[in-house]
């Protein structure tokens, strides 16, 4: 096993894999830029290299910095979290070139399983079934007409480097078409640095299905059972749960052996996903292969009480899987909740800012897996997510009451926050009932307002803390004056409880 | 005391006795007078009790305001009388300028001084978090100055683009 790792990551996931190594007793090297010095991945490390300019490519997606990173500390290995070099060839190659280990597939697995036209031939090849579209990507606005004519409307323009949502568009008609692509294309090359994309048709209202799968180096290879991704925005999943509602013991079964299929076809090794769109007749669709751990691998582990990061190092060490699929049993229901700073009113638009004060659900079956504390700031450049909330109960109506009391007990103030909508969510009885599809907020929460019910006792909140709340020290004590008066809103310095 | 609080557009009139060294107030909310005792616990934290009903609340002071969150849910409470009415967020309003809902970077610059623009052309695209959002003209009319750049960090609030209104645009209004 190593001694010493890299996390070519920041954030929420970065500090998770951190977790697992300091329990393995594995030292922890972290990157970070000059916008996340004070990030709560810079500060969990045992040791951390400063990469500089805040702007991605600079920082997080530089390759020759990291690498020069973990050869000056000493690491034996990279693991990449998600996003960023997760799912670049060109980076696992270079750092296997430079003498580490990447954690995570081979470059050329992950060259051929990215370009999602490849990976769709290869899965043909192997019968898992594929969506009806393009196995080849295409720049060309007349040609890309054509296909989609012949097609059909709606199509999706997708970025073939793409994942996560970005860099996607559905297009119902043809006069859209040709400017999608270009914003597709744009925000691909923007986000891979890859811009070309292919069409595919358009499913109603599916359900996202998808398979955690680990491989070793011996060629074992397992699935870890489903995830049902479905409640989604901006294409982005938000809520995910295993098992699925929709998921019978033989279509289980077959849809693992589709995940696993997929997997050996590619010469898949370590945890990798296999995503499935699943459509109202119970019929699914081989997606695409995420090459890295998912945000969501959470409710994997809280079912089968496996930490999936530990999977990752020992196979990256070259160790055999130390289960079988027989063995593999997934036990009780689990729900993770993406809390990102976005605002649920403006069609979740990122929200940047400052995170004033943050506390954390506590109790039985919940985990919070994040990157934040009170008075940390939330930089423009990145990501929005701010952590993961994650309950495990025995049935899904225990983990979806778990998961509302969770929802409650977790406080974030200062960005906007998904909270009171993931909780509206998690009450409807559309959710409850299990009927969930990609176009679940659409069809059952358009136009979203926070519910007023408890604005009064709020303004309340608001009052009294100004009449008897904690003041700002006296000036006499050497500070500045407030040039606005005397509200204690516009101060943020040290405040004096005892006066 | 009597405060003009304001949540999402919403005014909250309250009129607050002063609390009395057991930590008791009357306060009317409303036509409502309610008996109120409140505590605090921390300096994010207070506890209070409305006509016997407990609730913990927790508070935030921002620059123009402050987080109050009750129950999972999270708001910016202002002082109506202090702060200078902020533009509406809600939907169908539209913004009045191109300027960004969110801090973020330029990525395109779409006019030049002195084109003619119409309502809902394309103007800036900027990207904040990894996503492009498109500002588009409020109004139609020619382009007056642009006054950013391909790569510029820019706020809400900063106009990217000035457009000199249509008269007759104006006039329909």
């Amino acid at each position: 096993m190593f001694s010493k790792i890299l996390v070519a990551n920041r954030g929420e996931i970065a500090v998770r894999v951190m977790r697992t190594a300091r329990e393995m007793g594995i030292a922890t090297v972290a990157v970070c830029s000059d916008a996340d010095r004070d990030a709560l991945h810079a500060l969990t490390a045992d040791e951390t290299v400063f990469l500089g300019d805040s702007d991605p490519a600079s920082s997080y997606l530089n390759i020759d910095k990291i690498i020069d990173a973990a050869l000056k500390t000493g690491a034996q290995a990279i693991h990449p979290g998600y996003g960023f070099l997760a799912e670049n060839p060109t980076f696992a190659d270079r750092v296997v070139d430079a003498g580490l280990v990447f954690i995570g597939p081979p470059g050329d697995v992950m060259a051929k399983l990215g370009d999602k036209t490849t990976a769709r031939t290869i899965m043909s090849d192997s019968h898992v079934p594929i969506i009806p579209g393009m196995t080849a990507s295409e720049a060309d606005p007349a040609k890309l007409a054509s296909i989609a004519k012949e097609m059909g409307y709606p199509v999706l323009v997708k970025a073939a480097a793409g994942g996560g949502g970005k860099g996607m568009r559905i297009v119902s008609s043809p006069d859209s078409l040709a400017e999608a692509a270009a914003t597709c294309g744009r925000e691909a090359l923007s986000a891979f640095g890859d811009g070309s994309i292919y069409l595919e048709k358009y499913l109603e209202r599916p359900r996202h299905v998808e398979f955690q799968i680990l491989a070793d180096t011996r060629g074992n290879v397992v699935h870890l059972f489903e995830r049902e991704c479905s409640i989604q925005r901006r294409h982005q999943k938000i809520i995910e749960e295993t098992p699925s509602p929709a998921l019978n013991p033989e279509l289980r079964a077959a849809m693992g052996e589709a995940a696993v299929a997929a997997a050996r076809a590619a010469g898949y090794v370590n945890a990798g996903t296999v995503e499935f769109l699943l459509d109202q007749t119970g019929r699914f669709y081989f997606l695409e292969v995420n090459t890295r751990l998912q945000v969501e691998h959470p409710v994997t582990e809280l079912t089968t009480g496996m930490d999936l990061v530990r999977r990752q190092l020992e196979i990256a060490a070259g160790l055999p899987l130390p289960f079988t699929q027989e063995q593999a049993q997934p036990r009780g229901h689990a729900i993770e909740c993406r809390i990102y700073a976005e605002d649920p009113e403006l069609d979740f638009m990122p929200a940047p800012g400052r995170i004033l004060f943050a506390r954390a659900a506590e109790g039985p079956g919940v985990r919070f897996d994040h990157g934040i504390y009170s008075g940390c700031t939330v930089p423009m450049h990145y990501d929005p997510i701010l952590g993961k909330l994650i309950v495990w109960a025995e049935d899904r109506p225990s983990a979806c009451a778990r998961m509302m009391r969770a929802l409650k007990e977790s406080v974030i103030l200062g960005v906007r926050t998904p909270i009171e909508f993931l909780l509206d969510i998690l009450e409807s009885k559309a959710f409850r009932s299990g009927d969930i599809h990609t176009w679940f907020i659409d069809e059952h929460f358009p136009g979203w307002k926070p519910d007023p019910s408890d604005d009064g006792i709020a303004s309340l909140g608001y009052v009294f803390y100004d009449m008897v709340g904690p003041r700002p020290e006296l000036v006499a004590a050497g500070g500045e004056t407030d040039p606005e008066g005397s509200s204690p809103w516009r101060t943020l310095g040290a405040w004096d409880l005892a006066r | 005391m009597r405060y003009r609080v304001r949540i999402n557009e919403q005014i909250h009139i309250v009129e607050a006795a002063p609390v009395d060294s057991s930590g008791q107030s009357v306060v009317t909310v409303g036509e409502n007078a309610r008996n109120v005792t409140v505590r605090i616990i921390s300096p994010n934290q207070l506890h209070m009790v409305i006509d016997g009903a407990p609730v913990n609340l927790f508070v935030a002071p921002d620059v123009d305001g402050a987080w109050v969150w009750v129950n999972g849910r999270a708001r910016l409470a202002q002082d109506a009388d202090q702060v200078a009415r902020r533009s509406s967020r809600g939907p169908g309003m539209g913004p009045s300028e191109v300027t960004p809902p969110t801090p973020a970077s330029v990525v395109k610059v779409l006019v030049s001084e002195g084109d003619r623009i119409e309502k809902g052309q394309p103007a800036v695209v900027v990207s904040a978090m990894k996503m492009e959002i498109t500002l588009n003209a409020p109004y139609s009319g020619v382009v007056k100055a642009v006054n950013t750049v391909v790569g510029a960090q820019v706020s809400p609030g900063q106009i990217l683009v000035e457009i000199e209104r249509d008269q007759e645009d104006l006039s329909n209004e």
